[in-house]
């Protein structure tokens, strides 16, 4: 499979990352290990807009799949992210306090969220989506608000 | 949009020139061109000028002329930075560009909402930028009034 998986809509190009796996909201976990990385997708970055302010839940944070790991405020929309992932959160990232627009910069690598040790990935992994069938999913996404204007 | 482009006249000093963002219907461009009035209107009306954007889009001569001759701050609304683009491609120059983003993540507790009308937090977030805005037209105004000076 390539690295990213592209579709032009519109005049926008969304890409998807191949090298993780996503929930319906747009966020992504990535397995490190037992750590797993999270972060939002490009569609759902681009879909919000410019990050003004990202709060992480602090080091130490336990939270189960679903709950509420951070809030981002872009200049549209405040956006609750759930956690793909139950686990300890082991580490933020710091450029998020200073520098969140990474998030709109590059998505999938600077921009992450927060790193999360897990509890039962076994669990939630079966609960998330295979980049292909989330890319189906914001192929159609991204076709309705073209059609919504 | 007051449009203070008329008020340009021949031989005078040159002022400053604040071009905003044009977008309409976004709170964010609601902001940027509610400070550029703050400043042009209310905190140093002798020293600024306006130029809409629309018409350097348009390719308006007067606009273009006032914007090559002058001193020129730039706010944009949103990424794309429209205001600072069709200045330069304009062949104008920007001393100074503002993003209404940048100025927000100083000043948290001025959450701006609304569009036609700004929400309290849009209007002291576009009085913050203002401020800021004039900060550096002082500055311009003292370097061209020494440069006319000596």
């Amino acid at each position: 499979m390539p690295e990213f998986l592209e579709i032009l809509v519109d005049k926008f190009t969304f890409k998807v990352a191949t090298d993780r796996f996503y929930n319906r909201e747009g966020l992504w976990a990535k397995t490190e290990g037992r750590l797993v990385r999270i972060g939002l997708s490009d569609f759902l970055q681009q879909r919000s807009g410019d990050v003004a302010f990202a709060e992480v839940r602090p080091l130490g944070t336990v939270v189960t799949f679903g709950d509420e790991v951070a809030v981002i405020e872009t200049i549209k929309v405040n956006i609750s992210v759930t956690s793909p992932v139950s686990g300890k959160v082991i580490e933020v990232n710091p450029a998020m306090e200073t520098a969140p627009e990474a998030i709109n910069q590059d998505p999938y690598g600077a921009g992450w969220l927060a790193a999360i040790e897990t509890t039962d990935w076994e669990t939630d992994c079966v609960q998330l989506l295979d980049p292909r069938v989330y890319f189906a999913q914001l192929k159609v996404e991204a076709e309705q608000e073209v059609k919504r204007g | 949009m007051t449009d203070t482009t008329a008020k340009q006249e021949p031989n005078h000093r040159p002022r400053v020139v604040i071009v905003p963002c044009s977008g309409i219907g976004k709170t964010y461009g609601t902001v940027s061109r509610e400070a550029a009035y703050d400043v042009i209107e209310d905190l140093r009306p002798a020293e600024t000028q306006l130029v809409a954007l629309s018409k350097l889009a348009l390719g308006d001569e007067a606009a273009r002329s006032v914007i090559t001759d002058n001193p020129v701050i730039t706010i944009d609304g949103c990424k794309l930075a429209c205001a600072t683009k069709m200045v330069r491609e304009s062949d104008g120059v920007v001393t100074q560009d503002f993003a209404v983003l940048d100025v927000y993540r100083r000043y948290k507790q001025f959450k701006p909402q609304g569009i036609a009308e700004l929400n309290e937090g849009g209007k002291r977030l576009a009085r913050a930028l203002a401020e800021e805005i004039v900060v550096i037209v002082d500055t311009l105004s003292h370097e061209s009034e020494g440069g006319q000076n000596g």
